[in-house]
């Protein structure tokens, strides 16, 4: 069958060039009918593995595989593409942005469907360069922080490749199926802190909230899709049996993320912590996912339970996640205003922006009937169940964050305040894909089940989504989240730019990077200065050896100096020629070069003897 | 079984090295057209013994001199040896690639000097001389004579250099001249004690002497101070010639200051043959087991190398002027070569070790030689018609310049090593080896190399695509009234053409043939990443040889 061996990446990738190339219009069309195979086809191939083959002469590559994990994420990356492609062409997106933009979708896609970790790290670092180019292509302020963004995120692949190396040279093979995610000791931990910043662990995460709000508004949607969800992709595949420092980090980044998210009035700036923060859920549901991790080590069904939530969340997140950037991108284009400082009362103006984004919202929160409920539950049962109690409360405490920040959102933006002047709703095609998103995240939530249908380890784990524990459990976050907003609403309203650890690295970064090159150029110039006083005072030894005797003997003590009388002479061209400027320079210069030259030599031939 | 074809390569371009001056008397400008016949002719005869290398299986060998030299049955005291007699010339697995570069980029570097080059009938004649030179060193077999060949291409790279018309250029060449001369007799030097020890200057010859093969030997000479010294001798001659930290202060001088076309074509080949040479003395005359015995001298010279790697890049990134900051960038990736060179007879290096180390090498000095060979193309061709040549120069200038930037780009990536150009495969291979050898500061290095060089480079495409400096003239609160006008983008580029002003007429075009260099790298450098596989195929007569310690690489 011509479908099982067509890889939906390069579609996207064709379609990504043939934007770059035709007019807007039919370019915007060609990256939906792209996108849109990509999901045909993830919806109909059959698992399995379809591309093997030898890269660089020695490691047996799987280019393109199958399987219920795969399925799910290409299913989803293809289905947000196409809308967010939709959204950019309403939003007056540049036909090479979104460009850039399906490159980046296609490179996720590429790593998501490798069946090894070599091609996953290929597409990995080629997904980190189409988005860098997504983020500079806007220009202005994009670009610094478009650099910051590729620097992080090379050191982060660096790391990752580091540890992919190792773990080839432990187990001889770099395919997914040769050994249980990457091997332990060294090589998992520099593959937990390379994904880590892709993922955005805290003390790693300052990217997010430095880069996503900055570039053009139909740039965010996709940026707030692939480059996380990849990653919690990627930490699934190098800890397939969890880990419980992992699940902790998780739960840190829950909590972090949303009450940093809290303190923000940049609409983009506030959504971008709640990457991190939700991104903290599927972190703990993959760390819950081992038999050994908590209670119940020989009980399997809670680890899938873990796992298959983790998998979910990334499922839901994806949607109610881009409806958010749409919606905020909408008010964005309107209003031209960024902060939540210069705007209020939407509501009455944008009908139809206000209710998708109440829905995203219900549904990041975890409100009942609302996908973002299930999910959520998802982890948070498997960590009940596992007894793993502080981690529980972890994310019971991030659950509050988020209703908190979400109704500080959605009061001052559209309730609170009247916005003066008009102002109208999303256009036609900006609506067709607010809708369309927030009738799947209605649609999710009510009936779970088709949710489940899609999901990995189907079967093996048991799961009520409507028991009157869980939806009391959501509604008392929510109503916590209510009442705490109420006492905080003062001080949440007029908050200044809370700094984060990026400002201390940044700086760290840039003045050791100064030290660096300064200490190294410096130490160089003194070596240089040091050898070039040597051969001149060398060439002026030889050229006056009876003021050099003179100038030596004056160094010795008194008893022993010989008694020299002075030559007129030799005072004229005595030590006044130090300070003249050297006619030997160009001659130091080489001579510098030989000194170091014997030295390097002699030094050698001490190791050899 | 005298073979004319490696005696030809190397005598065909000395020898027609001639005609440029003599026809010179008759018509100006010809030198170009002869050069052009003369490396067609190279480049088919360089593919006709890559072919018999690589695809028939044959170590193509000739011997100078006619029948009465070659090998012969020496006896000595009792026991028999076959032993050379005259000079060898010689075609293997290994070198074999190295003069396929050769002959390809010296004809290629030539569609760059057709306009952007020096012109005049004298060039071509050291063009040529130089192109000898260099096929000279991959093929000989003979120590001495590889002496000589390096002297060849030093000689002639002096002439070069000086022949720009600024008077730096002088002072760099004379530089170069001085420091170039002591690295070759240091290498005279360590090829004098090999000598004295071994009677023989035949790379074989030598190699099984100090093994102990001939009869009238005891034992191997490895733990011999004046062999372990003459290697010292040897490595440090041939870092000079190969540009290793802190041997490389030559370097950047010349590359900086010679005309544009002369940089294209000794960066992408002078220090090759430098370290190439480096290789070939290290794995086959010395091979690993002289290094179970001095495990601490191969140390240290990863540890000049590791040192050159990390110092190239930084100071690397902190120069301003373009060439120079490429200039750095090779003492920079000469260190992983070297490294991977010592690697790969490392004691503590795995079979599989040795294997990943010997591709890296190979892998990345041919890489390394066409991404900077096309960095400095495009960097001339950029300079023509615009005369950037400082990084903040470059600023916006891939509005007026497309493809350069395009290829400059892609060049620029494979020297930071992202997948799937050549310049990944390369260090992808060092990385590898080093963590099968367990040597961790190795690792370290690479990857922190990695890490180094996409900063200069991030710093050099940010210039010239993400003109930064409307970012200074930008407040940071026009940006989102942009957005709410126009959704950003087109309206901003009209804005910073008016804020920046820039020099406005983009002088003449650069011509075809310096674009096409620059472009034909940059597919290069892709397309080579892509048949990385047949290259690992080609070399494993090599790492088969090197395992097994063998002084010939038989097919």
């Amino acid at each position: 069958m011509i479908h099982e061996v067509t890889h939906p990446a390069i579609l996207v990738l064709i379609a990504a060039g043939l934007m770059g190339v035709l007019p807007r219009r039919i370019g915007h069309v060609l990256g939906v009918l792209g996108t849109g195979a990509a999901v045909v086809i993830a919806w109909t191939v059959p698992a399995g593995s379809y591309l093997d083959v030898t890269l660089f002469g020695t490691f047996d590559a799987v280019l393109y595989s199958v399987d219920d994990f795969s399925r799910l994420m290409g299913l989803i990356f293809g289905f947000i593409g196409a809308v967010a492609v939709v959204y950019s062409y309403a939003s007056e997106a540049e036909g090479t942005q979104t460009a850039f933009a399906l490159a980046y979708v296609g490179t996720s896609l590429g790593a998501v469907y490798a069946g090894d970790w070599l091609t996953l790290i290929f597409f990995w670092e080629l997904m980190a360069v189409a988005s860098t180019l997504l983020v500079w292509h806007y220009g202005g302020v994009a670009v610094r922080a478009g650099f910051r963004y590729a620097v992080l995120h090379g050191i982060g692949g660096s790391l990752l490749l580091a540890a992919i190396a190792w773990h080839f040279a432990e187990v001889g093979s770099v395919a997914f199926d040769a050994h249980p995610g990457i091997v332990s000791g060294v090589p998992a931990a520099l593959a937990a802190v390379g994904i880590g910043v892709n993922v955005g662990f805290v003390g790693l995460h300052a990217w997010l909230p430095d880069t996503y709000p900055r570039p053009h508004i139909a740039a965010s949607v996709f940026l707030c899709v692939y480059t996380t969800k990849t990653g919690v992709y990627g930490m699934f595949r190098a800890f397939p049996n969890g880990h419980l420092w992992i699940a902790y980090m998780g739960g840190a980044m829950a909590v972090f993320g949303a009450f940093a998210a809290l303190l923000q009035s940049d609409m983009r700036r506030l959504l971008s912590y709640h990457i991190q923060s939700q991104v903290g859920y599927m972190i703990a549901g993959v760390g819950l996912g081992g038999a050994t991790i908590g209670y119940g080590g020989s009980q399997y069904y809670y680890d899938a339970l873990a796992t298959a939530g983790a998998f979910g969340h990334i499922f839901n997140h994806i949607l109610y996640k881009a409806l958010l950037f749409m919606t905020v991108g909408v008010i964005i284009y309107r209003t031209g205003k960024e902060s939540l400082d210069d705007l209020g009362g939407l509501g009455v103006h944008m009908p139809i922006t206000a209710i998708t984004f109440g829905i995203a919202a219900l549904s990041i929160a975890g409100f009942p009937g609302f996908n973002g409920f299930v999910s959520k539950g998802m982890i948070i049962g498997a960590a009940n169940k596992k007894e793993l109690e502080a981690l529980w409360y972890l994310l019971l405490l991030g659950g509050v964050g988020t209703f908190l920040s979400f109704i500080k959102l959605g009061y001052f933006a559209f309730i609170e305040g009247s916005y003066g002047g008009m102002v109208r709703d999303a256009n036609r095609g900006q609506s067709v894909a607010l809708v369309s998103v927030a009738g799947l995240c209605v649609l999710f939530g009510l009936v779970p089940d088709l949710l489940f249908e899609l999901l990995p380890f189907q079967g093996q784990y048991e799961y009520t989504t409507y028991t009157i524990p869980h939806i009391g459990e959501g509604l008392a976050l929510f109503a916590i989240g209510l009442v705490g907003f109420a006492i905080l609403r003062g001080p949440l309203h007029h908050i200044g730019l809370v700094p984060d650890v990026d400002y201390a690295y940044n700086r760290v970064f840039f003045y050791g990077g100064r030290v660096l090159v300064v200490a190294a150029t410096e130490l160089y110039a003194a070596i240089d200065r040091a050898g070039i006083r040597l051969v001149r005072s060398a060439y002026w030894t030889g050229r006056n050896p009876a003021a050099a005797t003179q100038a030596a003997a004056g160094w010795l003590p008194g008893g022993i100096r010989p008694e020299i009388g002075t030559d007129p002479d030799s005072e004229s061209t005595g030590h006044p020629t130090r300070n003249e400027p050297s006619r030997l320079f160009l001659r130091a210069g080489i001579g510098t070069t030989i000194l170091i030259l014997s030295l390097v030599l002699t030094l050698l031939l001490l190791f050899a003897v | 079984m005298s073979e004319p074809i490696p005696a030809v390569l190397i005598v065909l371009p000395i020898v027609a090295a001639t005609v440029p001056l003599a026809a010179g008397l008759v018509r100006d400008r010809v030198g170009w057209a002869i050069a052009t016949l003369v490396l067609t002719a190279e480049a088919a005869l360089a593919t006709v013994l890559a072919y018999r290398i690589y695809v028939d299986g044959e170590r193509v060998v000739h011997v100078l001199g006619g029948s009465e030299f070659g090998r012969q049955e020496v006896e000595f005291g009792g026991v028999t040896s076959e032993f050379i007699v005259g000079i060898e010339l010689v075609g293997d697995a290994l070198s074999g690639l190295v003069v396929l570069l050769i002959a390809f980029v010296s004809l290629g570097v030539l569609a760059f000097t057709r306009q952007g080059g020096p012109r005049s009938n004298a060039f071509y004649s050291g063009y040529l001389l130089l192109a000898g030179g260099l096929m000279g060193v991959p093929l000989t077999g003979d120590l001495f004579n590889m002496f000589v060949f390096l002297e060849i291409v030093g000689l002639t790279t002096y002439a070069l250099v000086a022949s720009s018309d600024r008077p730096e250029a002088a002072v760099a060449a004379l530089k170069y001249l001085v420091i170039g001369t002591t690295g070759a007799s240091l290498y005279l030097i360590g090829v004098g004690y090999l000598f004295v020890r071994t009677g023989t200057l035949n790379m074989v010859d030598v190699s099984r002497s100090l093994a102990g093969e001939p009869g009238w030997i005891a034992g191997s000479m490895y733990g011999d101070p004046l062999v372990a010294a003459g290697f010292g001798f040897v490595v440090v001659g041939l870092a000079t010639k190969a540009a290793i930290y802190p041997l490389h202060t030559w370097q950047p001088d010349a590359y900086a200051e010679a005309p544009d076309g002369v940089t294209v074509y000794i960066s992408a080949l002078v220090s090759t043959v430098g370290a190439y040479a480096l290789a070939r003395v290290t794995w086959f005359v010395f091979t690993p087991e002289f290094f179970v015995v001095n495990t601490l001298v191969i140390e240290a010279v990863l540890v000049l190398a590791g040192g050159s790697v990390l110092a190239g890049s930084v100071l690397a990134a902190s120069q301003r002027r373009v060439k120079r900051m490429f200039a750095y960038s090779s003492v920079a990736q000469f260190g992983l070569i070297v490294l991977a060179i010592g690697v790969a007879v490392h004691p503590a290096a795995s079979e599989q070790a040795t294997r990943f180390a010997v591709y890296g090498t190979v892998i990345h000095l041919l890489g390394h030689a066409v991404i900077k060979g096309g960095l400095f193309a495009t960097v001339g061709s950029i300079a023509e018609g615009t005369d950037a040549r400082m990084v903040r120069e470059y600023a916006g200038l891939a509005r007026q310049r497309p493809f350069l930037s395009g290829a400059f780009a892609v060049l620029g990536f494979a020297l930071v090593g992202v997948p799937p150009t050549i310049g990944f495969v390369g260090k992808w291979y060092i990385g590898l080896s080093a963590v099968e050898s367990r040597l961790w500061p190795v690792v370290a290095v690479v990857v922190i190399s990695t890490v180094l060089s996409l900063l200069y480079m991030a710093r050099l495409l940010e210039n010239l695509y993400f003109d930064t400096s409307t970012v200074t003239t930008d407040a940071p609160g026009s940006q989102s009234t942009d957005v709410a006008a126009d959704g950003g983008g087109a309206n901003g580029a009209e804005v910073d053409a008016d804020m920046t002003p820039r020099k406005a007429a983009v002088g003449t075009r650069p011509p075809y043939g310096m674009i096409g260099l620059a472009l034909v790298a940059a597919i290069a450098v892709v397309g080579l990443g892509f048949v990385g596989a047949d290259l690992t195929t080609a070399l494993d007569p090599v790492v088969e040889a090197v395992i097994e310690s063998s002084p010939e690489v038989t097919p």
